[in-house]
């Protein structure tokens, strides 16, 4: 019970949703990548800029409400399909440019939550052993 | 996470596929004639993917579903002497132009190197997120 609480508390649940929506949309974009020669083939993404403000909201939510009761687990996005500018005779709207560098920063993005989760248990962990280092 | 990789390996086995064949067709681009010896030749292949995959459509990858025969016209050239020329001295030549081949094969080998990039990426962030648990 404490540890639940000592978990869902400061940014540890929106960085567990930011883990989850980043795997979530690598494996659109791999499947983006797999398909880059397939005609008629409507790419798939999920929206960063919603996937922000749903958190966002939900974040805001947390700061106004009592403690333990809003949760981050519910947190659900659509598949879009992006149209490019740029439409293929077959109506594919492929971009391998646009693939690769969404992917890079989905990967970045992922890297960073790692990394912020780690210093966050690895704080946690001080804590419990209640000595530095 | 791992099903990253095994979409990742779809589209690698479709673009080997489709590399396969273009090689196939660049190698008998003045095939005249068939198996069996006789003035007949080769029609150029092309490789026709769709999205899923080939054991199971609903799950996400690309697959080969079926590897097509381009029934356009066969190139003509007039030369009199070939064994294999008509009666008006023209010979048949298989429907490959070569450009058209090397440019698919160009996008063939970027699509094929795309999806270990993406494989890669999807190993990096696998190794990262289980160095929180380490």
């Amino acid at each position: 019970m404490f540890l639940d609480r000592l978990m869902n508390q400061g940014s540890a649940p929106l960085l567990e949703q930011w883990l989850q929506f980043t795997e979530s949309r690598q494996r659109l974009l791999a499947e983006d990548v797999a398909n880059i020669s397939t005609p008629h083939f409507a790419q798939k993404d999920l929206s960063l800029a919603q996937f922000q403000s749903l958190l966002r909201d939900r974040v805001n939510e947390r700061d106004s409400s009592p403690p333990d009761t809003v949760s981050f687990d519910d947190i659900s996005m659509d598949v879009q399909h992006p149209r490019q500018a740029m439409l293929f005779h077959d109506g594919s709207t492929r971009s391998m440019e646009q693939l690769m560098t969404d992917q890079a920063k989905n990967a970045l993005m992922h890297q960073m939550a790692v990394e912020l989760l780690r210093d966050q248990y690895s704080v946690m962990e001080m804590a419990l052993k209640e000595r530095v280092g | 996470m791992f099903d990253i990789l095994d979409t990742g390996a779809s589209g690698l086995m479709a673009q080997r596929v489709r590399l396969d064949t273009i090689a196939g067709n660049i190698a008998n681009i003045n095939t005249t004639r068939d198996q069996a010896g006789k003035p007949n030749p080769y029609r150029r292949r092309f490789v026709v993917l769709a999205p899923g995959r080939a054991d199971n459509p609903a799950l996400p990858g690309v697959h080969v579903q079926t590897v097509g025969i381009d029934q356009s016209p066969f190139i003509r050239r007039y030369e009199p002497g070939n064994p294999d020329a008509d009666k008006e001295g023209y010979v048949s030549y298989p429907n490959i132009d070569l450009s058209i081949e090397y440019v698919n094969a160009l996008e063939a080998s970027r699509a094929y190197e795309a999806n270990v990039t993406m494989m890669d990426t999807a190993k990096s962030m696998f190794n990262s997120a289980l160095r929180l648990l380490a």
